[in-house]
């Protein structure tokens, strides 16, 4: 088939602001999710990730472009009429119905038999790890509980595509580690695709087979968990995502002089003028005194602080030319961190081929 | 220190004593003097009697005694069912019209909503003697006959709302996610409606029923300005006799609506529980 299940083009939303003006929250996207799918939706807050979810589901009304479902041109549908359920933020469970009533919802508004009604009710319950509580009301529910029902409900009618807004935000930890895992599973099994909401990086990272970062109402990227963390297309995303360190300069001759005076090294071979280079501080070594082959970069910083976070050192330290970098050390170098810390100096090293190189903002334009 | 605390504490405990006696005694002691026998002096106790109650209904004749102000049972009954018809029409036609009007306000975004919302609390908040002349001086202008049907529109004007800012304090507390939650899973605006709006809405809008029925049957003073001279509620009708001086049907006839709005305040409640 290869067709997409989701396909939005150049979808405009803009909301009218009550002092005069609008707020653009969302700017042109365009956007393809393949069946089968787990797209995760990351950025901070406000960046339109809502409103994105919405405007497949048919909660917000766009200012232009088209939303297809299936193939199918879904953008004048109403809410009710597209095969797309959601599981909401706040679980959005109606508090008069009991949990069984909950999730047979959406069987009921299409007229299912009582008997298939129940048996399919039960099942879906089972599959969220809740049977048994058809007569509970959803105040009679922990959080954890109440978050599955949601999910229940929203699996039930089988759509094509379930949309979940940030439907983990308000477990702790621990529950939302084993529901992250629940739904990965459940993904597989029920094979529809998702489009998963989340402001947070880990759970985006772990769980998406693509992962979208969004940012003012554009996506800044779109690409596979790896892929962003390790070749960020922008600064946005290399900073929004995990711990980096920026260096700002220009490249000549494969190596980047930044504009603090810093030499950053890299693979590249060609290419002169602005650029912005990116180390993750786990691709930084610390050095252990011994000779460093030519070819490998080495930064020399005086040491600002080392944080024991562990699973290994964090090193916060600066360059002579002050730049600020953040080096993780494995927990197996104690003996050279702890040099580190007495001396106050350490010197780090590098692949030049781990660096990342980024076009730098202003230059591109 | 403990002392200071025991003084305090026993000294709040005085207060709210009296706090609920002020308010309790005189009920209570229209209560117990409902079945005093003595025609005369309420205030002393010489035996215990159901006769006031015997006479309100007519089952007892008491023609002879002087003391008597009710000349026939039939103008009480009369009263109470006037009473009892305007309270059912104001009832039905305050809980439509304000619950119509309170899901408007919530559902839907139009100009001057704000300031909608403000006309519709001000029958509240407005003297009841003013709305009383005002609606006086409107029927007759008009040319409408006072009557029942000119009480019935006269409490309208205020009960509309006391049912408005009942179902919308309901409605307010609502989650609107719900309605989004509802059409997601299928439902169109009619279905939402019927499913989950108005289920939630319910205790408010049956409390709101009860409240404005309560407060129609208890109505003296705008009811009195346009009920005209030949309709009489049961208010009018006590007020009426009073001014021919205190007498023990009174207290019987005082004790009975007592009973009537305490039935129905703790139905509400149950129907409250029920609904939650
Ligand atoms: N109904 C609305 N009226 C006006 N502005 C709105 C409305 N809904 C969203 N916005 C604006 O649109 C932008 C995007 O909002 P959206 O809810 O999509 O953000 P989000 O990424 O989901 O944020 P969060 O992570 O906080 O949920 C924001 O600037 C927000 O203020
Ligand atoms: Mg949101």
């Amino acid at each position: 088939m290869g067709e997409s299940i989701v396909r939005l083009e150049k979808v405009r939303k803009t909301f009218p602001l009550p002092e005069g003006g609008t707020v653009t929250a969302l700017g042109n996207i365009n956007l393809d999710v393949a069946r089968n799918e787990f797209l995760t939706l990351l950025g901070p807050s406000g960046c339109g990730k809502t409103t994105l979810l919405h405007s497949i589901s048919g909660f917000v009304q766009l200012n232009s472009g088209c939303v297809y479902v299936d193939g199918e041109d879904v953008t004048d549908r109403p809410p009710h009429r597209r095969p797309v359920n959601t599981v909401f933020q706040n679980y959005a469970l109606f508090p008069h119905m009991t949990v069984g009533n909950n999730v047979g919802y959406a069987l009921d508004i299409a007229g299912a038999r009582r008997a298939e009604r129940n048996t399919q009710v039960g099942a879906a319950l089972d599959m969220v790890g809740l049977g048994g509580l058809e007569k509970r009301l959803p105040r009679q529910l922990s959080g954890g509980q109440q978050q599955r029902v949601a999910l229940a409900r929203a699996i039930i009618a089988r759509p094509k595509l379930l949309l979940l807004d940030e439907p983990l935000s308000a477990l702790d930890r621990n529950l939302r580690q084993s529901m992250q895992i629940e739904l990965k599973t459940l993904q597989a099994e029920l094979g529809i695709s998702f489009i998963f909401v989340t402001h947070d990086q880990e759970e985006a990272l772990t769980m998406s087979n693509r992962v979208a970062v969004l940012e003012g109402g554009k996506i800044q990227q779109i690409d596979a968990p790896l892929a962003i963390y390790n070749k960020p297309s922008n600064e946005f995303v290399a900073s929004f995502i995990g711990a980096s360190n920026l260096f700002r300069g220009t490249i000549e001759n494969g190596t980047v002089t930044t504009d603090d005076g810093d030499k950053i090294r890299t693979s590249a071979s060609t290419g002169t003028g602005p650029i912005t280079a990116l180390l993750r501080p786990e691709q930084f070594s610390i050095a252990n005194g011994g000779e460093i082959a030519a070819e490998t970069g080495r930064l020399d910083v005086s040491i600002r602080q080392i944080v024991f976070s562990g699973a290994g050192y964090e090193i916060h330290g600066r360059t002579d030319n002050h730049h600020d970098v953040v080096a993780s050390i494995a927990a197996t170098h104690q003996a050279l961190v702890a040099g580190a810390e007495a001396s106050r100096k350490a010197t780090l090293t590098y692949d030049p081929a781990a660096v990342h190189l980024i076009a730098t903002e202003g230059a591109r334009s | 220190m403990r002392l200071a605390r025991i003084l305090g504490s026993s000294g709040l405990t005085f207060y709210t004593l009296i706090f609920f006696a002020f308010i309790y005694v005189p009920i209570g002691l229209i209560v117990i003097y409902s079945f005093n026998a003595d025609p005369v002096n309420m205030m002393r106790w010489s035996g215990f009697t159901f006769d006031w109650y015997k006479q309100i209904f007519g089952l007892k004749n008491a023609a002879s005694e002087a003391a008597l102000y009710i000349e026939s049972t039939d103008q009480l009954l009369a009263a109470v069912r006037t009473s009892l018809i305007v309270a059912a029409s104001t009832t039905m036609v305050a809980t439509v019209l304000g619950t119509a009007a309170a899901l408007a306000v919530y559902r839907f975004s139009f100009f001057g909503k704000r300031f909608y919302r403000v006309l519709l609390f001000v029958p509240m908040l407005m003297p009841d003697i003013v709305l009383g002349i005002a609606l006086l001086i409107f029927f007759v202008g008009v040319g409408i006959s006072l009557g029942i049907g000119t009480i019935i529109i006269g409490q309208c004007t205020f009960l509309i709302s006391y049912v408005f800012i009942v179902v919308s304090a309901r409605l307010a507390g609502m989650d609107r996610t719900l309605e989004n939650a509802s059409a997601d899973l299928g439902a169109d605006e009619w279905t939402t409606f019927r499913k989950i709006i108005l289920p939630q809405v319910m205790p408010g809008v049956v409390g709101g029923a009860m409240l404005a029925f309560i407060i129609s049957m208890d109505d003296l003073v705008i009811t009195y300005f346009v009920s005209g001279t030949s309709t009489q509620t049961l208010p009018i009708f006590i007020f009426g006799m009073l001014r021919r001086g205190i007498k023990p049907e009174v207290n019987a006839i005082a004790v009975m609506m007592l009973l009537f709005s305490f039935t129905i305040a703790a139905a509400g409640l149950y129907l409250h529980r029920r609904k939650r």
